[in-house]
């Protein structure tokens, strides 16, 4: 096993380059016309053409009697439409709907694909050796000659989507918009379906009948968590999808009894998972981070509001606040208090004397602003929003920690910088 | 009130619409002056959209016609702008403010051509019009309901057309959106540009419009605002006079007749 991992990186046996290539270039090209496919929310219709593809291939063969990739191709391509147009007939002309007429004739052809399978295999054809790799995938087997066919498809898949990125982006975005400037929506639409099936038909080589859903669309769907712009996203997949390719090639030449399909959709799928925790500012630990910090912020809010309050109640802002004060008034653990206590001398909000702390004359800014903020907002919601003044505090206790300064400024003026909050407590300025 | 104008620059002509079988517009016959700031008002489901949709051609029709300008649609969709309702596009696909407005050029540009710098310069412009230039670099998912808006009206100003039909402009916007928006569309019919809203908060139709169609499933009313802003059409518009068109339509759809013989 691990001789064929070393002689596939010598790449001494040319077939090697050629499959390492050409599943490179299936996984990208099929990776790119997927990623319409997502962003126009048809993720299924990919999954129906897949299966669909199966019936035509075997009907190209019994036919013919021969693998000519020419006419298995065309069998392919033929069924595949169908596919699209029997889910399209039958979402208009019934009440049924989209995902349920996809599930509908992915079986139907699915099934008859088999059943044509099966004959195939029982007849005894010599030739039909290698057929069955059109379920599962299995890119090793791929002869040269097939490559450059299969390949060559993908490169002109790519350059139709370049060629008409302005005219697919727009119907994706806004089909009614791009109907309405004369744009061919109709013909574009037909374009897109016929590249999606070549893509379905070209990718199979990898992943086979049952998994080139996930060849199209989940290149797409980890790319979308590190860019917000449509030409970057579509480089990422096709990056992610050559990648997922062409190592499912490589598992090929080290294990030749292993289906290559289910391997893609491993590597696939590790780049999801990677990309869904780790994105920044999209992935799922970034998130919680923000989250973390967020909720410290408010803390030390909560504790610098708390200062403010004891000290407007004793109307002395110099002193020392006691540990035991600040607790009544946020019933923070005594642990949690000392962090938070200590994070905010660190940032220069309090003092500590052997009294304990007290607010600097920063942080007494910073704190009458939060009371301020609060009271104001207690105040919009009951002039503005006529809501009672006793409902009002646990509103005013969340908005005050995200309201800018431009916010607060309107804020003021709208309410014209009113002296006392619904509860009489006087709103503090600077 | 139905008024017909000499010369006007749009003539539905006895339309008919159905989705499915279901009709939801009967026999709508008017015309329209040009260079007036226009309301389409009427009641959720009157059929509003559909009659803009049906006029940008985005609706097969079950009978009659449309003429702009006294020609027909296809040679005049170069003039003619459209702003779908806001909530007919999915905010989150990845793209910015200012390639959005670029679309409003694709109409001119034509397949296959890249946007030229002079294209460039009518978006940066039309973005200033409304006041988002500082937002061109923005996703459009972090954008406000009313930035939204504007967006999809800068679009629209980048298509320079002479005529704009627009879906619900001030439907979930701010006041000073709102307030934005109309004094731009007041701006544009002093230059004769011909601008047709949906629009349906009655308090400020009077404020607003020259002209307004009133529809509910059928043409109310099609005049000057003074003549057809009145509390007898608005009745008959909002009022439950209707009841018997929506039940025909309901068996239309339920016996499967042919809305036409
Ligand atoms: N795509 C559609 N398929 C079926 N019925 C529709 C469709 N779009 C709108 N309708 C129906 O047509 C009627 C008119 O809708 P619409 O033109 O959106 O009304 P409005 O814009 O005045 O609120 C409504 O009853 C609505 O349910
Ligand atoms: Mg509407």
């Amino acid at each position: 096993m691990w001789e064929n991992a070393l002689s596939f990186f010598d790449f001494d046996d040319t077939n090697v380059i050629y499959v390492s290539l050409g599943t490179i270039i299936l996984g990208a090209g099929a990776a790119v016309v997927g990623s319409f496919t997502f962003f126009r929310k048809k993720a299924l219709i990919g999954d129906a053409i897949a299966h669909a593809i199966l019936p035509g291939v075997c009907l190209a063969f019994i036919l013919s009697g021969t693998k000519n990739y020419f006419l298995l191709i065309s069998g392919a391509f033929f069924t595949g439409w169908l596919s699209i147009i029997a889910v399209d007939y039958i979402v208009k002309k019934s009440k049924i709907k989209e995902d349920t007429a996809i599930g509908l004739i992915l079986s139907v052809f699915f099934g008859v694909g088999i059943m044509l399978l099966t004959y195939i295999q029982q007849s005894g054809n010599a030739a039909q050796t290698g057929l069955d790799s059109f379920l599962f995938g299995k890119a090793a087997s791929m002869l040269a000659q097939d490559v450059i066919v299969f390949s060559a498809i993908s490169i002109i898949l790519v350059f139709m989507i370049l060629l008409f990125y302005k005219e697919l982006k727009l119907i994706t975005y806004d089909k009614d918009f791009a109907q309405s400037i004369g744009l061919p929506v109709k013909w574009i639409e037909f374009l897109l379906s016929s590249l999606t099936v070549l893509a379905v038909v070209t990718g199979i080589q990898a992943v086979g009948v049952v998994l080139m859903a996930a060849l199209l669309i989940t290149p797409t769907a980890a790319a979308k968590y590190w860019s917000g712009s449509l030409s970057v996203i579509l480089i990422l997949a096709a990056i992610i999808g050559g990648f997922s390719g062409v190592s499912g090639a490589f598992i090929s030449y080290i294990a030749p009894n292993m289906p290559t399909g289910p391997w893609v959709v491993m590597v696939l799928s590790l780049f999801a998972i990677f990309s869904i925790l780790f994105a920044p500012k999209k992935g799922y630990f970034s998130r919680l981070l923000q989250q973390l910090k967020n909720r410290k912020q408010i803390q030390d809010e909560n504790i610098l509001k708390a200062f403010h309050q004891i000290a407007e109640a004793e109307d002395n802002f110099g002193e020392a606040k006691s540990l035991e004060k600040l607790r009544e008034k946020r019933y923070y653990t005594t642990r949690l208090m000392k962090r938070i206590l200590l994070r905010l001398k660190r940032q220069g909000y309090l003092r500590r004397t052997k009294e304990g702390f007290f607010l600097s004359d920063y942080g007494q800014r910073k704190a009458a602003r939060l009371v301020k903020l609060h009271r104001l907002w207690e105040l919009y919601l009951t002039e503005y929003l006529r809501i009672a003044p006793d409902h009002v505090h646990e509103d005013a206790d969340t908005i005050e920690h995200i309201i800018t300064p431009e916010l607060e400024k309107r804020l003021e003026e709208k309410l014209g910088y009113p002296e006392v909050d619904p509860h009489n407590s006087k709103i503090p300025y600077d | 009130m139905i008024k017909q104008v000499e010369n006007p620059i749009i003539e539905i002509h006895d339309l008919s619409v159905a989705y499915e079988r279901k009709p939801v517009l009967w026999d709508v016959d008017l015309s329209l002056p040009e260079g007036q700031l226009i309301g389409i008002i009427g009641p959720n489901g009157a059929g509003k959209s559909t009659l803009l949709k049906a006029i940008m051609g985005l609706l097969p029709l079950n009978s009659g016609y449309i003429q702009i300008n006294g020609k027909p649609l296809e040679e005049m969709r170069h003039k003619i702008s459209y702003v779908p309702q806001r909530e007919s596009v999915d905010w989150d696909f990845p793209t910015s403010v200012y390639e959005v407005v670029m679309m409003g050029r694709y109409g001119q540009l034509g397949l296959f051509n890249r946007p030229k710098k002079a294209d460039a310069e009518i978006v940066m412009d039309s973005l200033r019009k409304v006041g988002m230039d500082e937002f061109k670099n923005r996703q459009i998912s972090q954008l406000s309901g009313g930035q939204q808006q504007r967006v999809f009206l800068a679009r629209a100003l980048a298509q320079q057309a002479d005529i704009y039909f627009m879906d619900e402009p001030f439907a979930g916007v701010d006041a000073a959106t709102e307030k934005a928006i109309i004094k731009l569309l007041g701006e544009m019919s002093a230059q004769n540009k011909t601008v047709i809203v949906v629009h349906h908060d009655l308090q400020s139709v009077a404020k607003y419009f020259d002209w307004i169609i009133l529809l509910n499933m059928r043409l109310v009313a099609s005049g000057p605002i003074n003549e057809a802003f009145t509390p007898e059409l608005l009745q008959e518009t909002y009022g439950g006079k209707l009841t018997l068109l929506t039940e025909i339509s309901d068996l239309i759809q339920k016996h499967r007749f042919p809305n036409r013989e």
